[in-house]
C-alpha cells in the first residue's frame, strides 16, 4: 500500500502540465519529471520535443532544467551524443561531483569527446574548435582530480585530452614526483599512439625533470634519447663527469650503460662526438675504433689500464697540471669506451665465455643422427652450433669435427664460415685476425673459395654488428675489390650489419652500385644492406629503392629491396603511412610482402590498433600466401610490447586451413613472446609443433624455442617435454627434412649463447631495442635464405647482472636471489646412458650456483688472496675443495633453500629479476637498483683492496699468459665436475 | 486547516460560482490560479506524501480537475481538455484505493474516449479502454462511446450521426458535433480513393448532408483541391500518382556479393 501510495503509474499528468501556460506549472512539471526520469523515461521520451522547445525558448527562465531533463532522457535512450550536448546546455545544473550512473557515463563521454576533438584537431594541424562548455567540464574534472590527489587519473586524462598544461600541473602537485613521472612515461609509451604527440609529452617531462631540485638524470637521459637530443645527454654527462664527487661519475657511467642498452648506434655516436673535452683540442685516445687493432690481442684488462694511463698522461701534457682536468679526461675516456659499446661488449663476452654452459652432447647427438647426405640438416646443425655458442667464442665443436665440417660446400660453406662470426660475436679486438684465414686476400684472385670469403665478410659484420666503426673501412674495400657475387653478398650483409643505422651516404652509394649490377645474389643482400644502413631514417632513398624494385626482373632483388625499404621506416609510425600504402597496394606480391614488414617495423612494439587491423585484413584477404604469412608474422612485431595479447589475437589464425597463416601465427607468437616463457603462448604453439604440414612444424618448433629460451624446467614443466620432443624429431629417421631442420635450429635457440642469453626486444626502460628488432625481422627471412638465420644473434642479450666499480672492473660482490635455486638454474646436461652414468651422478644434484661458487672459490684459493674483505655471506666458500661442494649439494637434496647467494657477475634470467635483492651489509652499493644488466657499484670502503672477478678474458691466437692460467684453473675444475667445454685453442679449419 | 488549504477552497468556491454563472473567462483565470496553488501540496501526485489532510486535499484536487475538464469542454478547447484530463487521471488510477469514487469519473472517462474517437486516435482509444475495469464498461457513458466506436469501425456512419440524439450527458454534445465532422472526413477520404468523380447529388448522400449548399461549403472548406464541374465532383486532381517504390537492386547485389566475399575469406 505504501509503495502504491507513493508511486504514480504514469508521467502523463506531469507531461500534460508542461503544456500549461503558467510558468510555475511548467517549473513544477519539469522539476518533478527530473526526479522521476529514471522511472518514466520511456513516457517522457515521446514528449522530448516539447521539452526541447522549452530549452530553445530563450525567454524561458528554466531552460537549463529542461536541458538537464532532455539530457537524462537521451542518456536512458542510449543517445549519448545528444545527451552530452544537452548536458552541456544544462550548465551548472549538470553536477560533476554527483555520483550517479548518469553523471559518470556522461563525464566519460565528455572526456572521450573532448579527447577525440583535440586529437582530430592535432592530426589536422589546426586549432581545435571545442565547445567552451565542454572544455569547462573537462577542466572542472581535471581540477577536481588534482585537488583530490588522484594524480594518476588526472595524468591519464590530461594526456589523452592533450592538455599538457594540466599534465604539468598534475605532475608538479603530486607528492611523489618521481613515481608520478615514471607512471606518466609508462602511460605515454603504452597509450599514446601518435609519435609526434608522444615527443611533446616527453619534452614536457624532461622540462619538469630539469626543474626538480634533485633531477633523476637516468630517466632524463632516457627521455632525451627517445627524443633524439644528443646535446642534452652530452650536457648532463659532462656535468656529472666534471663533478668532484665520485658518485656522480658512477652515475654518468650508469647512464651511458643504460643508453647503450637501447642500441641506438647513431645516437650514441653523436653523444660521443659531442663529448670532447673543452681543454683538449684533440682527443688522445680515439673513440675505440682503432683501439682493437692496437691492442694486438693482449690481455684486455691490461690494455684497458694502459689506455687509461694514456688518457691521464695526455691530459696532463695537454693542459696545465690541473688534477681535476686530468681526472675529467680520464673519466671521459671511460665513458667514451662505454658509449662506443666496447666496455659492455667486452664484459659481456667475458661473461658469456666464463659462464658458458652449452651442452656439446646435444650437438653430438644431432650430428650423429643427421644423415650425411642431407645438406639441409647438415647446415642446420652448423647454424645450431653457431647459435648455441653465440658470443661465447667457444668453437670446440667445429674444431673437433673438421672432417664432418668439410662436407659443407658452396653456400653451406658460406654459412659455416659466417657461423664463426656469430660464435665470436662482439670479439671486436680479434675479430679480424680470427677471420683472417678466410678473408679475401688482396684482390679477386685469392686462393680461397669465394664462398668462405663471402662468409667471412658476413662473419665480420656479425662480430661488429652495430659497432662497426673499426671494420667498416675494411668491408668497403672488400666490396669494392670484388666482382664475385658471392663475396659481394657477404660484404653487403657485413657492411649493413657493421654500419647499422648510421645512414652513411657514401656506403649507401657503394651498396647501391651493387644493386644496379642487377645480379640476383648480390642484389638481394645489397637490398637488405641498404635497409640496415638506413634503419629508421625514413629517408627518401626508400623511393629510389622502390623504383628499382619495380625495374628489376629478379625476384631476389625485389625481395631484398622490399625488406630494405621496410627497414628504413623502422619505428616511424604514422610517418611511414604513405610508403606503406604504396607498397601494400602494389601489384607485385613481393612488394606487398615488403609492405607487411614495413607495417611491422614502423609500428613495432606500439600495439597500434590501426596497424593490427590492417595486418589482420591482409592476413585473411591477400591472394598471395607469402603476403598472408608475413602479415600474420608481422603481428608479432607490432605486439611485442604487450606479449600477453598476441596469443589471443592470433589464436584463431593458428587454426586456419591455410598452412602459411598457421606458420605466420606460430612465428608471430615466437617473436612477440620471445624469452617470456608465457604459458598461453606455449599452449598455442604446442598443437602446432605436431601440425600435418612440415613447414608449420618447423615454424612452431623455432617459435617455441624462442618463447622458452631461458625458461627452466622447474618453472614450466613443458620445457622438458619440448626438449624431449626435439630429440625425438631429430632422431626420427622418417621425419621430414623441414621439421627436422626446425628441431635442430630450435635446439640451438633454446640453448643459445651458452644458455646465458635471451631474446629481448625491449630494454629495461621499455624502449625498443632497435638492433634486436631488426635482427629478428631479417631472421624471419630465413624462409627464403638460410644464411639470414644468423641475424637472430642480434636479438640475443645476455641475462646477466654485472656489477662494475669505478674503474669499470668487476669486483667481487654478492647479492641475494630470493627464490629457490632450482627455479632458475641451467638445464641439466644431457647424459649419455651407456658411458657416463657413474661419473655423472654427482652433477645431477649439483646446483649451478654451487658450481659457480666452487669455481670462484677455487680461484680464490689459487690466488691466495686475503679474506679480509669477505662479508658474512661468504662463509660457505671459505674453503675451496670439492668435498665441501659435495656436502652442500647433499644438504640441498634434503631441503632446498628458499634463496641463493649469487656472485658478481651472475646469470639472472628475466623472471628471476624480481627476486634479486642487494645485501645491506655489502661493501658495494648499486647506483641504481636494477636487477639485471650493467650496474655501477659504489664502493663504501674504497681504501680496502678490491678483489676482482671475471678477469679471464677469452683469448685466442696470442693469448696473454696471465689469463690463460686462470682459465685453465677453472676449466680443469669444470672438467672434473662436468664436461664443460675446454677453452678455445688456436685452430684453423680448411673446408 | 492550514491557510494554503483555506485559500484553495476559497478560490475554488469563486471558481464554482463563476462556473455556474457561465463566466468562463473568469473561470479560466481562476483555474490557472488553482493549479498553481495545487503544486504547493505535497500530498498530490506525483509525490503522494502521506499528510494528515491528504484525503481531503486529494478529493479537492480531483474536484478541481474534474471541473477543469468540464470547463475545457464548455470552452471547446480540446488541448486544454487533454491536459486537464491527464492531470486528473492519476486521481482515478493511482489514488483509487484511497479516495471514494467520484460521481464524475465515468462521464469524464467517457468524454475522453469520445475525444480520442473524434481525433481519430483509435489506438489510444483502445488502450484507454483496456485500462478500464470490466464493470465500468456497463456504465452508459462508457458504453455510448464504445458503441460509437463500433459503428464507426463498421462504417455505419449514419448510426454515428444519429447517436447525437442519445447522448448520456449534455457535455457530450460538443464532441458529437466534432465526431460528425470526423465521420465526414473519413467518408471524403474514402470517396477520394474510390471514385474518380461523383455527382453532387451522390456526394451529398454520401456525406450525409441534407442540402447541396452544405456539401459545397464543406468542399470549399476542407478539400479545396476537389474540382466541381457540371454538377460533378472530380477527385482526379487530388490523386497524385504515387510512384511505386523502386527495388534497391544494385544495393542488394552489392550486399550479397560482399557477403559472398566475406564467406570466401573464412580464416
Amino acid at each position: 500500500m505504501a509503495t502504491a501510495a507513493t508511486m504514480v503509474s504514469s508521467a502523463g499528468g506531469l507531461l500534460a502540465m508542461l503544456n500549461e501556460s503558467h510558468p510555475a506549472l511548467k517549473l513544477h512539471a519539469l522539476s518533478n519529471l527530473n526526479t522521476f526520469v529514471p522511472y518514466f523515461w520511456p513516457e517522457i521520451s515521446t514528449s522530448v520535443p516539447t521539452i526541447e522547445k522549452l530549452y530553445e525558448d530563450e525567454e524561458y527562465g528554466q531552460r537549463q532544467l529542461a536541458a538537464l531533463l532532455v539530457s537524462k532522457v537521451f542518456y536512458y535512450l542510449g543517445e549519448l551524443n545528444d545527451s552530452l550536448s544537452y548536458a552541456l546546455g544544462a550548465g551548472p545544473l549538470f553536477d560533476v561531483s554527483e555520483d550517479s550512473d548518469y553523471i559518470n557515463t556522461l563525464l566519460a563521454k565528455a572526456l572521450d569527446e573532448y579527447a577525440s576533438l583535440k586529437t582530430k584537431a592535432a592530426e589536422m594541424n589546426e586549432s581545435a574548435v571545442v565547445d567552451p562548455r565542454l572544455e569547462a567540464i573537462v577542466e572542472r574534472m581535471l581540477d577536481k582530480c588534482i585537488a583530490d590527489g588522484k594524480h594518476q587519473q588526472a595524468i591519464g586524462m590530461a594526456i589523452e585530452c592533450r592538455r599538457l598544461d594540466k599534465l604539468e600541473e598534475a605532475v608538479a602537485k603530486s607528492d611523489n614526483i618521481h613515481a608520478t613521472i615514471n607512471y606518466c612515461i609508462d602511460v605515454c609509451h603504452s597509450f599514446v599512439n601518435r609519435r609526434e604527440y608522444r615527443r611533446e609529452v616527453l619534452h614536457l617531462l624532461v622540462k619538469i625533470y630539469q626543474q626538480l631540485p634533485s633531477p633523476d638524470y637516468l630517466s632524463i637521459s632516457q627521455r632525451l634519447m627517445f627524443l633524439d637530443e644528443p646535446e642534452g645527454v652530452a650536457i648532463i654527462l659532462e656535468k656529472l663527469l666534471r663533478s668532484e664527487n665520485v658518485d656522480d661519475a658512477l652515475l654518468a657511467f650508469q647512464i651511458a650503460f643504460d643508453l647503450l642498452e637501447n642500441e641506438h648506434q647513431a645516437f650514441l655516436l653523436k653523444v660521443r662526438g659531442l663529448l670532447t673535452p673543452s681543454a683538449q683540442p684533440s682527443e688522445p685516445v680515439p673513440s675505440g675504433s682503432t683501439q682493437p687493432d692496437s691492442a694486438q690481442g693482449g690481455d684486455a684488462v691490461t690494455s684497458e689500464d694502459v689506455q687509461m694511463a694514456d688518457g691521464t698522461q695526455a691530459g696532463n701534457i695537454a693542459t696545465s697540471p690541473d688534477p681535476s682536468e686530468a681526472t675529467y679526461a680520464e673519466k671521459l675516456t671511460k665513458i667514451k669506451g662505454i658509449l662506443s659499446g666496447e666496455t659492455s661488449i667486452k664484459l659481456t663476452l667475458q661473461f658469456l665465455y666464463s659462464h658458458n654452459k652449452s651442452d656439446l652432447l646435444i650437438l653430438k647427438t644431432i650430428k650423429q643422427s643427421v644423415e650425411m647426405r642431407n645438406s639441409v640438416c647438415h647446415s642446420a646443425t652448423i647454424y645450431s652450433n653457431a647459435i648455441m655458442h653465440a658470443g661465447t667464442t667457444v668453437d670446440t665443436f667445429l674444431r673437433e669435427n673438421l672432417d664432418w665440417l668439410s662436407r659443407a660446400t658452396n653456400w653451406a660453406k658460406f654459412s659455416a664460415t659466417a657461423g664463426l662470426g656469430v660464435i665470436h660475436r662482439g670479439h671486436l679486438q680479434q675479430g679480424r685476425s680470427l677471420m683472417a684465414p678466410y678473408l679475401p686476400q688482396g684482390g679477386a684472385g685469392g686462393g680461397g673459395s669465394p664462398y668462405s670469403e663471402g662468409g667471412a665478410l658476413y662473419a665480420l659484420g656479425l662480430i661488429h654488428a652495430n659497432h662497426g666503426e673499426g671494420i667498416k673501412q675494411f668491408l668497403r674495400e672488400s666490396l669494392r675489390n670484388t666482382n664475385v657475387e658471392v663475396i659481394q653478398h657477404g660484404a653487403c650483409l657485413g657492411l649493413g650489419l657493421a654500419a647499422l643505422g648510421t645512414a652513411d651516404d657514401e656506403i649507401f652509394d657503394e651498396i647501391k652500385s651493387v644493386v644496379y649490377t642487377d645480379s640476383a645474389v648480390a642484389g638481394e643482400a645489397a637490398g637488405i644492406s641498404m635497409g640496415l644502413l638506413m634503419v629508421g631514417t625514413a629517408s627518401e632513398k626508400a623511393a629510389e629503392m622502390l623504383a628499382y624494385a619495380h625495374d628489376t626482373q629478379h625476384e631476389k632483388i625485389i625481395r631484398g629491396l622490399a625488406l630494405g625499404i621496410a627497414l628504413t621506416v623502422y619505428g616511424r609510425e604514422e610517418e611511414a603511412d604513405t610508403l606503406i600504402e604504396q607498397m601494400t597496394q602494389d601489384q607485385d606480391p613481393i612488394l606487398r610482402y615488403g609492405g607487411m614488414y614495413a607495417l611491422a617495423l614502423a609500428y613495432s612494439g606500439t600495439a597500434n590498433n590501426k596497424a593490427i587491423r590492417q595486418l589482420l585484413h591482409f592476413a585473411v584477404s591477400d591472394v598471395s600466401d607469402d603476403v598472408r604469412r608475413t602479415a600474420v608474422l608481422a603481428l608479432g612485431f607490432v605486439l611485442y610490447s604487450d606479449p600477453e595479447q598476441t596469443p589471443r589475437i592470433v589464436s584463431l589464425l593458428s587454426e586456419s586451413y591455410n598452412p602459411h597463416v598457421r606458420y605466420g601465427a606460430a612465428m608471430a607468437v615466437g617473436i612477440s613472446c620471445a624469452g617470456t616463457g608465457l604459458s598461453e603462448a606455449i599452449s598455442l604453439l604446442e598443437p602446432l609443433t605436431s601440425d600435418v604440414v612440415d613447414f608449420v612444424r618447423q615454424g612452431a618448433l623455432i617459435a617455441m624455442a624462442m618463447v622458452m629460451i631461458q625458461t627452466s624446467e622447474a618453472s614450466d614443466s613443458r620445457v622438458g617435454a619440448f626438449r624431449k620432443q626435439l630429440e625425438k624429431i631429430i632422431l626420427d629417421k622418417h621425419e621430414d627434412t623441414m621439421s627436422k631442420m626446425g628441431a635442430i635450429l630450435a635446439s640451438g635457440i633454446l640453448d643459445a649463447g651458452g644458455r646465458n642469453v635471451t631474446i629481448k626486444l625491449l630494454s629495461k626502460t621499455k624502449h625498443d631495442k632497435m638492433t634486436a628488432v631488426v635482427g629478428l625481422a631479417v631472421f624471419s627471412q630465413f624462409w627464403y635464405w638460410y644464411p639470414l638465420i644468423y641475424f637472430i644473434s642480434l636479438a640475443f642479450s645476455p641475462t646477466a647482472l654485472i656489477g662494475l666499480n669505478y674503474d669499470l672492473k668487476v669486483p667481487k660482490f654478492e647479492f641475494l636471489s630470493n627464490a629457490k635455486p632450482s627455479l632458475f638454474e641451467y638445464p641439466k646436461p644431457t647424459t649419455v646412458p651407456t658411458t657416463a652414468s657413474a661419473v655423472k651422478l654427482p652433477t645431477a644434484v649439483l646446483s649451478t650456483s654451487v658450481r659457480a661458487k666452487a669455481r670462484a672459490s677455487k680461484k680464490e684459493a689459487e690466488k691466495a688472496a686475503e679474506q679480509s674483505s669477505a662479508p658474512k655471506g661468504k662463509a660457505i666458500d671459505k674453503d675451496g675443495d670439492s668435498m665441501q661442494v659435495d656436502s652442500t649439494a647433499e644438504k640441498k637434496v634434503e631441503a632446498e633453500p628458499s634463496f641463493e647467494i649469487l656472485t658478481n657477475p651472475a646469470r639472472v634470467v628475466p623472471d628471476q629479476a624480481k627476486f634479486i635483492k642487494f645485501l645491506e651489509e655489502s661493501r658495494y652499493v648499486p647506483v641504481k637498483s636494477a636487477p639485471s644488466g650493467f650496474v655501477l657499484l659504489k664502493d663504501l670502503r674504497p681504501n680496502e683492496p678490491q678483489e676482482l672477478s671475471l678477469i679471464d678474458s677469452p683469448s685466442s691466437n696470442a693469448a696473454g699468459s696471465g689469463s690463460v692460467t686462470g682459465q685453465q684453473g677453472s676449466s680443469a675444475l669444470a672438467m672434473a665436475v662436468d664436461e664443460e667445454p675446454a677453452p678455445p685453442q688456436p685452430f684453423e679449419y680448411t673446408p | 486547516m492550514d491557510p494554503k488549504s483555506t485559500e484553495l477552497t476559497q478560490v475554488f468556491e469563486r471558481f464554482k460560482a463563476a462556473f455556474v454563472r457561465k463566466d468562463f473567462d473568469t473561470c479560466t483565470k481562476l483555474l490557472s490560479q488553482l493549479k498553481v496553488l495545487l503544486t504547493g501540496f505535497r500530498s498530490l501526485p506525483p509525490l503522494f506524501e502521506q499528510t494528515p489532510n491528504a484525503i481531503h486535499e486529494l478529493t479537492l484536487a480531483r474536484d478541481i480537475y474534474e471541473h477543469a475538464v468540464v470547463l475545457s469542454v464548455k470552452i471547446e478547447d480540446q488541448e486544454a481538455f487533454e491536459r486537464d484530463f491527464f492531470q486528473l487521471k492519476p486521481y482515478y488510477t493511482d489514488a483509487r484505493g484511497r479516495l471514494p469514487p467520484s460521481s464524475q469519473e465515468h462521464p469524464i472517462l467517457g468524454l475522453n474516449l469520445l475525444r480520442l474517437l473524434v481525433q481519430n486516435r483509435i489506438a489510444e482509444f483502445h488502450t484507454e479502454l483496456e485500462l478500464l475495469p470490466p464493470s465500468a464498461l456497463e456504465n452508459p457513458c462508457i458504453k455510448h462511446a464504445v458503441e460509437l466506436e463500433q459503428s464507426f469501425m463498421e462504417g455505419a456512419y449514419n448510426r454515428v450521426l444519429s447517436a447525437r440524439q442519445t447522448v448520456p450527458h449534455d457535455t457530450y454534445v460538443y464532441f458529437m458535433d466534432l465526431l460528425a465532422k470526423t465521420v465526414r472526413d473519413e467518408i471524403a477520404g474514402c470517396s477520394e480513393k474510390a471514385y474518380d468523380s461523383l455527382s453532387l447529388n451522390d456526394a451529398r448522400q454520401m456525406l450525409l448532408y441534407s442540402s447541396d449548399q452544405e456539401v459545397l461549403d464543406y468542399i470549399n472548406e476542407e478539400h479545396p483541391e476537389w474540382e466541381i464541374k457540371n454538377g460533378f465532383v472530380f477527385f482526379q486532381r487530388a490523386k497524385d500518382s504515387t510512384p511505386c517504390k523502386e527495388i534497391p537492386s544494385l544495393q542488394l547485389i552489392n550486399q550479397t556479393l560482399s557477403y559472398a566475399r566475406e564467406l570466401e575469406r573464412i580464416v
